[in-house]
């Protein structure tokens, strides 16, 4: 009995090490572990030993079978996750998602780093009267500075000729929300805006401005400052710098013109990377929105006292910035909606 | 406006590197946009806004540098040259509000030839273009003192010179060769048998200054800017005259420019002057003081108060400041600043050259008045519904708000117009948004998605505004439109859409009601009680082909205004612990007769029933022609116990048997 033992063990090693496969394993274990092996056979002898042998072949056999069973298995789990082993480089399951457009998603993320200085988010209306959009905000009939908010008049009647008309800019919602609220007021408006522009890579007809506008009593420029200068830093990186240029709006005195540092070269890192960028040509700076203190008038225009309240107020396209943001160089690329746009500012 | 730095050393010495000057002045709000270097020149190019007439000028501009730099200016006014006046022809002005006042000089026995290489330079370097001697004169006298002169042939004049509106139909051949039809718009100079210049844009060919002229009528004239714009808008062109014209012109400085021009054609000409003649009165502007308080001035801008400094910079800008208080001052403005009225002004005239880099950042407390909030409006509601809506796989457009007013139907809306269209395509408001939509698909369809995987497959939506005339004024409504290409999917899962984000507003007890609508096959409208929310439908195969689109269309449209006011409040619904339990029916429904009603049957039957749903459509062939085949599948729950099988089957049985008594419906 032991040298049959011994023999089937040896055996067993020899098949052991050929047998790779899942199938082979298989194999094994019927020819080892089955009602007709050896193995069987010998356990089948053991009532016929002398009954002080039969308990000392039992284990021996058993812990025998123990063995190769472990050895099978553990092999053949082996075998089996080798198997399911696959080349993991071909392309992956495209997933259509849908997305928000890039104008809405950046209009919300700028008014919403104004409400969370305090700020509360209203929308003017898009046909304005003419006396909001313009003489309102202190840009009288016929002056040159209209020339840069011509705008769509509607077609309602000989009677109300040039009465109503497409807001060239948001500043009319500063009017409306004046009119209708008592200071104190911080306001954030965004909106589509209408200027009869020819449409080509930096024009278009229809674009969109955010608005933004606070009065009380104790408001002045250095605060105009800090709060477009938080807004900047939340909204490019917080390594942006500012610049406040004097500049003219009939709305605003003083007035300025805001740019921020090149955040492409940087600015003035390497002289000649400032020189050589595409996105700021060389100024290492770029235009980014128009501000200034709300002047007397438009506050008197809305009923608010000027000796008591002061306020600023900002203005900027949502284009431009989105423009800037992103690289992308054409206007129109927002309103052709083709889906290789689109989609690479999916959610 | 473009100047040239050598120009500027007539009046002020600069030693300020050009690259530093063109900083330090855009920083003062003179934006310098371009500046480059020619021969010995450097040339700055800059925005001149609006309001700063006076910087349309070399001597403004020194004016600004000068104070800029804290340097004194060196100006050596031309006075008054001849005094005799000349009495070959009378001048009249017809309407002193169009021009208050003139100077017409004479200046006899002329060369005119090419100008000498430095006044070339000077002209040439701010931008204009040298055409000879006379014109390059009024030219650099223009450039220098801001003040537009013009220069006639006094031979081609007859008769004496009027300033007078035109007659209907007068016309005039520009100095541009160019010919124009006037009207009462346009404010003229004319001799006594034709016009001779438009005034103030640009003169006529007709009193042209040639290389055969001999005696010369100089023009010096302050024209309205009102007057001037209207005439020019009129007549459609824009000039270096009329830009600085409509801007106002100073008149104090007109005889300067007027005599200093006069002299110069005398002295590089060879003419001789022959006297003058003014007519009108030089517009006298009051001297304006304006009281500053320096503590107003500094809580205004947000600085510690800065006496010294304010006045200052106030003196280096030419104003006169005195002493009032310890805390006031009384300044007074140039005669060159019209612009500087009231307080403010001042202000920002202190501070563009403080510089705002040194006013301070700060962050302030805002207070707000609480009757404003952001509920009070649409924007976040939409913004909400966007995101909602990209969730279901939508990718969100922005398309144009201006359509062709014939484009516009689908609901009988009354279109807003448009007076003064870019094109026709975009003459009015739209009144719905299914055509930038459809123009979105189309560019997909036929740009996009050609032999790329997306292959026509499309979900699309828009959130804007439609516009139409009420009788209570103009409606702009919150709206959003939803888009599913033929590929992608069909009407059911577009409803499907539509119900999940009714069940998003928690409007609840919507119906879908079979509607006709203008461009679409087959279209439901949803209702709420007696409101309107929207519609869906398929558009019809003649528009499909119309908008030229390669795939079916299935559109979408709710109003947001009235979602809004009949969204609900979320409440949580507890749900059942016990097991639901479903039965199966087989049915074979008639054509003509419409699923809703075995919705109404199974609804009015349905004892503990949770829901129903379709598990699949037979199409075999056992099928009666003009029926169609589906099982049911229906869901029984008790929010209280187990439903035993034998209770389940009973309500099944009353809903089978209800079933079965309806007309052209066989249970299979």
């Amino acid at each position: 009995m032991e040298n049959e033992i011994k023999g089937l063990e040896e055996e067993f090693q020899r098949d052991f090490q050929e047998a790779n496969s899942p199938k082979e394993l298989e194999i094994l274990k019927i020819k080892y572990l089955g009602r007709k092996s050896t193995f069987a056979e010998l356990f089948a002898r053991i009532p016929t030993l002398a009954k002080e042998e039969r308990s000392t072949w039992g284990k021996k056999l058993n812990a025998f079978k123990q063995k190769i069973t472990s050895l099978l298995e553990g092999k053949e789990g082996q075998a089996k996750s080798e198997e399911e082993r696959i080349d993991l480089t071909p392309p992956s399951v495209f997933l259509e998602s849908g997305s928000r457009h890039i104008l809405t998603t950046v209009s919300e993320k700028i008014c919403s780093i104004f409400e969370k200085l305090g700020f509360v988010t209203i929308e003017g209306k898009e046909i304005e009267e003419e006396w909001y959009n313009f003489e309102a905000l202190n840009i009288p009939l016929e002056h040159p500075s209209r020339e840069a908010f011509d705008t769509f008049y509607l077609d309602i009647g000989e009677k109300d000729k040039g009465k109503y008309l497409l807001r060239s800019h948001t500043s009319p919602s500063q009017i409306r929300v004046m009119q209708a609220a008592k200071p104190p007021l911080a306001v954030i408006s965004p909106g589509r805006v209408y200027r009869p522009d020819q449409v080509d890579a930096t024009h278009s007809f229809m674009f969109h401005q955010v608005e933004g506008f606070v009065v009380d009593e104790d408001i002045n420029f250095a605060h105009l400052k800090g709060v477009l200068l938080h807004f900047v830093r939340e909204f490019f990186s917080n390594k942006v710098e500012l610049r406040f240029r004097p500049h003219f709006f009939p709305f605003t005195e003083p007035s300025a013109e805001v740019d921020i540092s090149c955040f492409v070269c940087k600015r003035k890192k390497e002289e000649e990377e400032v020189k050589k960028c595409s996105v700021c040509k060389g100024k290492g700076w770029l235009e980014i929105l128009g501000c200034g203190m709300i002047h007397p008038k438009v506050l008197k225009a809305c009923g608010i006292d000027s000796k008591k309240y002061k306020g600023f107020a900002f203005g900027m396209g949502v284009e431009r910035i989105a423009m800037l943001k992103y690289g992308i160089e054409d206007i129109r690329l927002f309103y052709e909606n083709d889906v290789r746009f689109l989609k690479q500012f999916s959610l | 406006m473009r100047f040239s730095l050598n120009f500027i050393q007539e009046f002020l010495k600069v030693d300020t590197s050009p690259k530093e000057l063109a900083s330090l002045l855009t920083m003062a709000g003179m934006e310098v946009e371009g500046l480059e270097k020619e021969g010995s020149d450097w040339i700055f190019d800059i925005e001149v806004t609006t309001n700063r007439y006076d910087w349309l000028s070399i001597l403004g501009i020194s004016r600004e540098i000068a104070a800029i730099t804290g340097k004194k200016l060196k100006v050596n006014y031309p006075g008054s040259l001849t005094k005799f006046n000349f009495t070959t022809r009378d001048i009249v002005i017809e309407d002193k509000g169009d021009c208050p006042y003139y100077i017409g000089r004479r200046i006899e026995g002329v060369g005119v030839s090419a100008s000498r290489a430095w006044l070339q330079e000077r002209i040439l370097n701010c931008g204009l273009t040298p055409v000879n001697n006379i014109v390059d004169i009024t030219n650099y006298s223009m450039l220098k003192w801001g003040n537009p002169l013009h220069a006639f042939d006094a031979d081609k004049l007859e008769g004496n010179i009027y300033i007078r509106r035109a007659k209907k139909n007068e016309s005039l051949i520009g100095i541009d060769g160019k010919e124009r039809v006037l009207g009462k718009e346009n404010l003229v100079i004319a001799d006594s048998k034709k016009v001779i210049a438009l005034a103030g844009i640009i003169g006529a060919k007709n009193t042209e200054v040639t290389e055969t002229t001999k005696n010369i009528f100089l023009e010096a004239a302050v024209f309205s800017p009102l007057t001037v714009r209207r005439s020019r808008r009129a007549a459609g062109l824009d000039t270096e005259s009329s830009y600085r014209f409509e801007r106002a012109v100073s008149p104090q400085l007109l005889e300067h420019a007027s005599c200093e021009a006069a002299k110069l054609i005398a002295d590089l000409s060879g003419g001789k002057n022959k006297g003058y003649k003014v007519v009108g009165k030089k517009p006298q502007l009051p001297e304006k003081n304006i009281t500053i308080s320096i503590s107003s001035l500094s809580a205004y801008l947000g600085l510690e108060p800065l006496k010294l400094k304010v006045k200052k910079i106030l003196e280096n800008l030419d104003f006169k400041v005195k002493d009032l208080a310890k805390d006031k001052i009384v300044v007074t403005p140039p005669q060159s600043r019209f612009d500087i009225k009231r307080e403010v002004d001042v202000y920002e005239e202190f501070s563009r050259i403080y510089g705002y880099d040194k006013i301070p950042d700060q962050i302030p407390f805002l207070k707000r008045n609480l009757t404003i909030s952001n509920q009070a409006d649409y924007y976040h509601f939409k913004g909400e519904l966007a995101n909602l809506v990209a969730l279901l796989g939508f990718k969100e457009i922005i398309t144009y708000s201006l359509e062709e007013k014939e484009q516009l139907t689908i609901e009988d809306r009354d279109v807003i117009g448009l007076i003064n269209p870019l094109r026709s395509q975009e003459n009015a408001l739209r009144t719905n948004l299914l055509f930038g939509m459809a123009r979105s698909l189309r560019h997909n369809f036929n740009r996009t998605l050609k032999g790329t995987s997306t292959q026509g497959r499309l979900r699309l939506f828009e959130i804007a505004d439609t516009y139409s005339k009420s009788k209570k004024g103009f409606l702009e409504t919150p709206t959003l439109a939803l888009a599913i290409s033929g590929k992608e999917g069909g009407f059911f899962l577009l409803k499907g859409v539509l119900e999940k984000i009714l069940s998003f507003l928690n409007i609840s007890n919507f119906e879908f009601k079979e509607g006709s609508l203008n461009n679409f096959t087959n279209s439901l409208r949803i209702n709420v009680g007696n409101c309107n929310l929207g519609f869906l439908g398929k558009l019809d195969q003649q528009q499909k082909k119309d908008l030229d689109l390669k795939e079916d269309l299935f559109f979408a449209q709710l109003d947001l205004s009235i979602c809004a006011k009949t969204r609900g409040q979320k409440r949580y619904k507890p749900f059942s612990s016990y097991p639901a339990i479903w039965r199966d029916i087989s049915i074979s429904l008639k054509k003509s007769i419409k699923f809703e009603e075995i919705e109404k049957i199974i609804k009015a039957k349905g004892n503990y029933l949770t829901g129903f749903t379709i598990i699949d459509v037979y199409k075999g062939k056992d099928i009666p022609s003009g029926y169609k085949a589906f099982t049911l599948r229906i869901f029984y729950q008790s929010t209280e116990k187990t439903l035993t099988s034998s209770e389940v089957d009973s309500f099944h049985n009353q809903i089978r048997q209800s079933l079965s008594q309806q007309q052209g419906l066989n249970l299979r």
